[in-house]
């Protein structure tokens, strides 16, 4: 028997879903192998067939049909014919010659189709979004940019799991230094595995993993994808994860989204400056609650002071408490609500408005004016693009929370001072993360 | 790549973090009349300054002072270099003990004052362990928050003028040798002379600068007129910070906060910070170009130490005010020296690579 067939099926020797069929063509006998789980037997067949019947009629060479089913291998070549079968390759082995063709089969529908997205809501823009297929994902990008200066490039990262990135990038408007930086770490460590997003950006990219936010900006939206691309950034896909990773990430991505643009010029900036506002009271809110009440009730109107003074009457224990409890529960509720199915999550909403709402003030636990700043921190963090970055905001306030408790409003200043230091300090191979576009000809394009 | 606008709005606004706090406490005990005198003569003596040290190092090129100073060899950089450090230290102790004296008096009272120094301390020596590209960054961020509360609080700080104080506008030249004046110079010296250090690492055109100077005048003048104007000379002098109570005489009716004079106090903290950091960064860089064994890292972490050390040694205002008159020496060699030896050592290597 033929010598690579023998091996795949040592190698394979395990897996019930493996086949290797014998057959004839034109006068010679060949094995097909293949995962009957990855690829459509019968249709290939008749596909195969259909090539065969041609070639006898127009009096094609053997060699010749070769060429036209697929890529013909070397049959010493075990690692690549073991994983073109394990991304659902047909291998056609011929048993007189040696040879062996590896041909583009039939694949068994295991994707899903192109659907809305799930995890962002789009507001007058187009409603595509990514899926799990790597090929559907660049197709969906192509078709978004009719340009024959988009590049994609892909790789095979890791030897004993094999996952396969493509890097995107617009040629002509994106800084080709940069490109290269990146190209040249995947091809580095391309021995590598990842299986997650922070395994890439420690192992592949060399990113440090200490960070509050990703150096990737993500998306699901082919349309804001194609945009990024436009501004000169490059675009990441890897096969199995619907989203696009956009690189390098910048601090406008939290605030502007490209859709914005297909409204009025007025209507863009109000909504553009919402979602500034509203992450400014995400990160200040807690903390002047904090240190309103507890460290400089003095810099209050003496009225306002004296109505706050009230509402927290009978309270036991001192602000800062409060407000911790109170924005733990909180959290609790939102890591609830994505844990659970679609059907029960309106009961934890229901419950969680029970506590956060009347009763939890009746019970002279937390005060009336906490709730009401409460309900305002998290509306507003939920302005901002994007659910990683909300992520980073929500974690960011906590800082604040703790310095008002000690300083009062000089700690929520310097906390702010703090932040702004962090966001600052960040940058993607060099290019700052509160840089506009990505430093070649951006200003332009940005 | 060019970042004049970073470079020059740094500038403006570590000189508007000066400006407030002593400032006008100086210019109005050094004279009783005709107080833009002195505010315009010291003005002009820093924008000559800032001409001079521009000229030199557009002179030098690509390189920080530093550099410079080490090239022309251990006599000329023990001479420019020490003093430099060591008014750069005495900035750090006079800002940070200054600062937090402020905050206990106006609103911190119960938190004890190495708590509050130790922040500052803190924040800036982070803010430095970032590096210069960085400080630059967050000085962007923190302008775009923090520039609109100040200017809207500078603005309705007019509401309880009185325009005849103005008068009379001529005064006595005694004012300088008033030692109030002299401190006065605390604004006008060391708030530029970073600008000598960022060269290698951020490159900017140097006419800038000298426009973000001018934007300054308006407030050096109005920080000083603003408490005589609301409460006239005789009563401006008798406090430590009279633009800080003048501000507290404002009333909003629409805002909800009692005293504004808070966000813009804490605004202009926020500068000073900066401010700090940039003196600390240039400190580690001069240490670490003289010494190059010495690991950055610990620079910073010594430095921040050694002045909150000093800080906790330092008992109340009037030794805090005696520690700033002990500058003013200082203060002058640094505000004459430093722009001129630049401009001259400069000229000097670029002759002797013409030469070559």
């Amino acid at each position: 028997m033929h010598t690579l067939i023998q091996e795949m099926k040592n190698k394979f020797s395990g897996d019930d879903d493996f086949f290797a069929l014998e057959e004839t063509f034109m006068d010679s006998r060949v094995v097909l192998a293949g995962f009957n789980t990855l690829l459509d037997i019968a249709t290939t067949k008749l596909g195969l067939q259909a090539y065969i019947e041609a070639a006898v009629l127009t009096g094609t060479a053997r060699d010749e049909l070769k060429a036209e089913l697929g890529e013909v291998c070397d049959r010493s070549d075990s690692a690549k014919a073991r994983l073109s079968l394990l991304t659902g390759k047909l291998l056609i082995c011929f048993e007189d010659d040696g040879s062996c063709v590896i041909m583009e089969p039939t694949p068994k529908p295991l994707n899903r189709a192109i659907e809305p997205p799930i995890n962002e809501n789009v507001f007058q823009g187009s409603l595509n979004s990514f899926t799990e297929d790597i090929h559907a994902n660049i197709g969906i990008v192509r078709k978004q940019l009719l340009t024959d200066n988009l590049r994609v490039g892909s790789y095979h990262i890791g030897t004993e799991e094999t996952t396969k990135i493509s890097l995107l990038y617009y040629e002509g408007r994106t800084n080709m230094e940069f490109i290269h930086k990146l190209v040249g770490q995947i091809q580095k460590n391309r021995s590598r595995q990842i299986e997650n997003l922070q395994q890439l950006s420690k192992k592949i990219m060399g990113f440090p993993s200490w960070v509050l936010i990703s150096k990737f900006s993500q998306t699901e939206l082919p349309q804001e994808a194609a945009n990024f691309l436009r501004k000169g950034r490059a675009v990441l896909f890897i096969d199995r994860l619907p989203i696009a990773l956009v690189v390098p990430s910048l601090l406008w991505d939290v605030f502007f989204l490209d859709s914005d643009r297909n409204l009025p010029l007025p209507l863009m900036l109000f909504l553009r400056a919402l979602r500034l506002i509203g992450a400014w009271l995400t990160v200040v809110l807690p903390g002047l609650y904090v240190a309103l009440v507890s460290v400089n009730p003095e810099v209050l109107r003496i009225e306002m002071a004296i109505s706050i003074a009230q509402t927290r009457v009978g309270i036991p224990y001192p602000a800062i408490i409060e407000m911790i409890l109170m924005l733990f529960i909180l959290e609790l509720i939102i890591e609830a609500s994505i844990r659970l199915p679609k059907n029960i999550g309106p009961t934890i909403t229901m419950v969680g408005g029970i506590i956060l709402g009347q009763a939890v003030v009746q019970a002279k636990l937390v005060s009336n004016l906490l709730i009401i700043i409460l309900a305002a921190t998290t509306i507003s963090n939920s302005t901002i693009v994007g659910l990683q970055h909300s992520l980073s905001l929500r974690i960011s306030k906590y800082v604040i929370v703790i310095m008002a408790a000690i300083y009062g409003v000089l700690g929520i200043l310097e906390g702010l001072l703090l932040i702004c230091a962090y966001v600052a300090s960040l940058n993607t191979y060099g290019i700052p993360y509160i840089g506009f576009s990505s430093k070649k000809d951006e200003i332009k394009h940005g | 790549m060019d970042k004049s606008w970073q470079v020059t709005l740094i500038y403006f606004i570590t000189h508007l973090g000066l400006i407030f706090f002593m400032y006008p406490g100086d210019i109005i005990a050094s004279t009783e009349d005709g107080h833009w005198i002195p505010i315009v003569l010291g003005f002009a003596v820093h924008l000559g300054a800032i001409a001079v040290y521009m000229k030199g190092l557009v002179r030098l090129g690509n390189r920080d002072i530093v550099s410079m100073y080490l090239g022309m060899g251990k006599g000329v950089s023990l001479l420019f270099l020490l003093p430099i450090t060591v008014y750069f230290l005495l900035i750090c102790v006079v800002s940070v003990r200054c600062l937090s004296e402020i905050m206990t008096v106006v609103f911190l009272s119960s938190t004890p004052l190495w708590a509050i120094m130790f922040l500052f301390l803190f924040i800036s020596s982070y803010i430095a362990f970032k590096g210069i590209r960085s400080i630059f960054r967050t000085g962007l961020l923190i302008g775009c928050i923090n520039v609109p509360v100040i200017l809207f609080f500078f603005s309705a700080s007019f509401q309880n003028v009185d325009w005849r104080y103005v008068y009379p506008l001529i005064g006595k030249s005694s004012f300088l040798t008033n030692p109030s004046y002299l401190e006065s110079f605390f604004v006008f010296a060391g708030g530029f002379l970073f600008l000598g250090f960022t060269q290698p690492y951020v490159a900017y055109r140097k006419r800038h600068i000298v426009f973000g100077a001018l934007a300054l005048l308006p407030f050096f003048v109005f920080s000083v007129y603003i408490p005589i104007l609301t409460f006239g000379q005789a009563t401006a002098s008798t406090f430590n910070f009279p633009f800080v109570v003048a501000l507290d005489t404002i009333s909003i009716t629409w805002i909800m906060f009692d005293r504004i004079t808070l966000f813009l106090l804490l605004s202009l903290i926020s500068f000073m910070m900066l401010y700090l950091s940039i003196v600390l960064w240039s400190a580690m860089r001069v240490v670490n170009q003289s010494f190059p064994s010495l690991k950055p890292a610990y620079i910073l972490l010594a430095i921040p130490l050694f002045v909150f050390i000093v800080c906790l040694y330092i008992p109340d205002w009037k030794d805090i005010t005696e520690f700033y008159w002990w500058g003013t020496y200082l203060r002058f060699y640094i505000l004459v020296a430093v722009p001129l030896s630049t401009c001259f050592f400069a000229g000097r290597i670029r002759k002797r690579k013409v030469g070559l």
